[in-house]
């Protein structure tokens, strides 16, 4: 008897952390189903034996930043009236592996992933190379060239630089020499990488302006995050320049700030020139409100398109290996061009959605 | 005089977290003076609270011999509900009690897998863990939540200047020290943890303690999640992530056995959760380069278990010797 119901309370939390997985994989494909249904309407409407199909696999939705990618995706795909088969790894290498090996088997006519992370998506591209299916890779890069892809990634140390040499030349008004700190990503994450080396090529570019870099890990965690700065404010109190690598950490900058009397607008006395990179939704209400200088701004919907772009031409002309990589140039949102772009930045367009 | 130094050698080694929290306290002192200050000691606590609240609860899961992986999971299904249900209007005050009560339930859960069906801990809780996530996740959609100033202002208000992290942490830790070192609860638990047949031979109820240490331990790391979001200000889909191997370090370096019947909670997981973050923060003082940071921090935590180890060998042999030295003189009259 206590066998049975151990197996039967096992099941049930078996059953239970499928729940989640499950919930939103339902939702996620009634919602595949209702929004082609509607969308295919508007669109140039193909005929049905013409339609393509393709599956579009995201790990999650971790960020906002992956939100908006996956919103990308998918108004560019239904745009275009292609049929999409939506699947969520929920952060599962495996299991995104799995969900492509199905699309295959069920004859999907390309294959779009945001995948878990560089590796998985090599072994990915790989399944689909063997199955003559073309793949395309959104945001993060096949971490080798071994099978072929179409691939569209931003250019994350040059983004770094705009932003931070934009910052460079509000503090050169300052007239004396300012004390740098990064909040540095993840070490395993080449984004991270290239956003501290982007931030390092200003610094090594101006010696005079900056005194010497206080670096402070994160490990995109943001509790991580909150204990390394307050520690590294204490340690370094005349902080006035901050770069965060990745915009979701400026809730916790505030945090650390403010009680120290830091957190200041521009223009006002003990303003910290700041910075960061992503272009979230936060990033756009902080530069609006005028407490952060300028933000890198990856343009989703420039990847969502070219990937989708290379994939057509792709399909259309038989192709079943493309081997394309799209580099997204990004730009800086700027206190001094927020007029102008404000709108190009993903995170202000989710604001607006929102409204 | 041998007799002397004994003595002292076995104060020392019973006494080993304390020690090696204070001389790796000195030397980061003495390479970045800064760190000597008030407020980064201040900071270091307040930044330990949600950790140490979290492994409190451990400690108590784990003189017993048992383990629980959930409570990361907890602190984000509970945080995030809170966030979701304030965002939709739901009175502050309610939404941290329901926080709580999940916390409770999902504590409930893990004890009854593990006490009527006879379930192993390890598992019972790593399916809890990943059931856990996926539920958070649901509820979010795995969207960040921001939260309202209210609740952040709890991680910064003060009572009479003490953060009220540090206050909640402390009464926390001061009740878990009565229970633990004053209550037939608290001796009941050791027991369990020594033998559990023997506990039972003794009459002791153990099926009881074990549910009601892992519905502390759920309760704990829903309090614990409250604490961190308070601080952070957002919740995310990786809160809460890797912070039952937090729990379970502090309490291991503060000198609980994994293997139960051995421990406690002050000072021992105090100065577990307290070393660790210390470390953390020591290192960004120095700004020791960030490749060698966690080679740094996981070779310090790899000496004190190495140390607490080989402490327990040698204090045994330390008072056995004792006893044969004063029974060798009974023996001869």
């Amino acid at each position: 008897m206590k066998k049975l119901l151990a197996a039967l309370v096992v099941t049930t939390l078996m059953l239970g952390m499928s729940t989640g997985c499950a919930q939103k994989q339902a939702a996620t494909e009634t919602k595949e189903t209702a929004a082609a249904e509607t969308k295919e309407a508007a669109a140039e409407t193909p005929k049905a034996d013409e339609q393509k199909t393709i599956l579009f696999g995201f790990q999650d939705l971790e960020t906002e930043f992956w939100v908006a990618g996956h919103n990308a995706i998918m108004e560019t795909l239904e745009s275009k009236g292609i049929k999409v088969i939506e699947k969520n790894a929920n952060e599962d290498a495996n299991k995104q592996l799995e969900q492509v090996k199905d699309g295959i088997a069920q004859g999907v006519d390309g294959i779009i992933i945001i995948p878990q992370d560089g590796e998985s998506a090599v072994t990915i591209a790989g399944e689909a190379n063997k199955a003559g299916i073309p793949i395309g890779v959104f945001n993060r890069p096949l971490s080798n060239k071994d099978n072929k892809a179409i691939v569209a990634v931003a250019d994350n140390e040059v983004i770094a630089e705009q932003a931070v040499e934009y910052m460079a030349q509000e503090a050169k008004k300052l007239g004396k020499k300012v004390t740098p700190l990064i909040m540095v990503g993840d070490l395993g994450d080449p984004n991270a990488i290239a956003r501290k080396q982007g931030f390092y090529n200003v610094i090594e570019k101006y010696p005079d302006l900056f005194n010497k870099v206080v670096e402070v890990p994160t490990k995109w965690d943001a509790a991580t995050g909150l204990a390394n700065l307050q520690s590294a404010m204490q340690a370094n109190p005349d902080v006035d320049f901050l770069f965060t690598s990745s915009d979701f950490l400026f809730p916790q900058i505030k945090a650390v700030l403010e009680p120290l009397g830091k957190w200041k607008k521009i223009g006002e006395p003990g303003h910290v020139i700041m910075g960061g990179l992503d272009g979230d939704s936060t990033a756009g209400k902080l530069i609006d409100e005028g407490y952060i200088d300028a933000t890198g701004v990856q343009d989703v919907y420039f990847e969502a398109q070219a990937i989708l772009d290379e994939m057509l031409k792709a399909i259309e002309a038989g192709e079943k290996t493309p081997d394309v990589w799209v580099q997204d140039p990004g730009f800086a949102l700027t206190q001094g061009n927020v007029e102008e772009r404000r709108m190009d930045m993903w995170g202000n367009k989710l604001r607006e959605d929102l409204k | 005089m041998k007799d002397t130094v004994n003595k002292l050698l076995l104060t020392l080694l019973k006494n080993t977290p304390i020690m090696l929290f204070i001389v790796i306290f000195i030397l980061f002192g003495i390479l970045s003076p800064k760190f000597f200050s008030y407020t980064n000691f201040e900071n270091i606590a307040t930044q330990a609270s949600y950790v140490g609240i979290i492994a409190v609860g451990m400690t108590f899961i784990l003189l017993t011999g048992g383990i629980d992986l959930s409570v990361g999971s907890i602190m984000y299904v509970s945080a995030a509900t809170t966030g979701v249900l304030i965002a939709k209007g739901m009175p502050i005050p309610i939404a941290l009690c329901l926080a709580l009560l999940i916390g409770l339930v999902f504590g409930a859960v893990n004890a009854f897998a593990i006490v009527k069906l006879k379930i192993l801990p390890f598992v019972v809780t790593l399916s809890t863990m990943v059931a856990g996530r996926g539920v958070g996740l649901s509820i979010t959609e795995s969207r960040s939540i921001m939260l309202p100033d209210t609740i952040t202002k709890i991680g910064s208000t003060r009572i009479i200047g003490i953060p009220l992290p540090i206050i909640i942490f402390a009464i926390v830790v001061g009740v878990a020290y009565i229970i633990l070192a004053k209550t037939t609860l608290g001796r009941q638990i050791y027991a369990t943890g020594n033998d559990v047949e023997a506990a039972k031979k003794a009459g002791i109820n153990t099926d009881k303690i074990l549910f009601t240490i892992y519905i502390l331990s759920g309760l704990f790391a829903a309090l614990g999640g409250i604490i961190s979001v308070a601080q952070l200000g957002n919740i995310n889909a990786g809160f809460g992530s890797g912070d039952e191997f937090d729990a379970i370090a502090a309490a291991v370096l503060g000198g609980t056995s994994l293997f139960g019947g051995v421990g406690g909670v002050l000072p021992g997981t105090v100065i577990g959760t307290v070393l660790i973050q210390m470390i953390q923060a020591g290192l960004v003082y120095l700004q020791v380069n960030l490749y060698i940071q966690p080679i740094i921090s996981a070779g310090i935590i790899f000496l004190a278990v190495f140390l607490d180890s080989i402490r327990d060998a040698k204090i045994n042999k330390m008072e056995r010797r004792k006893i044969r030295t004063e029974q060798a003189p009974a023996s001869a009259k």
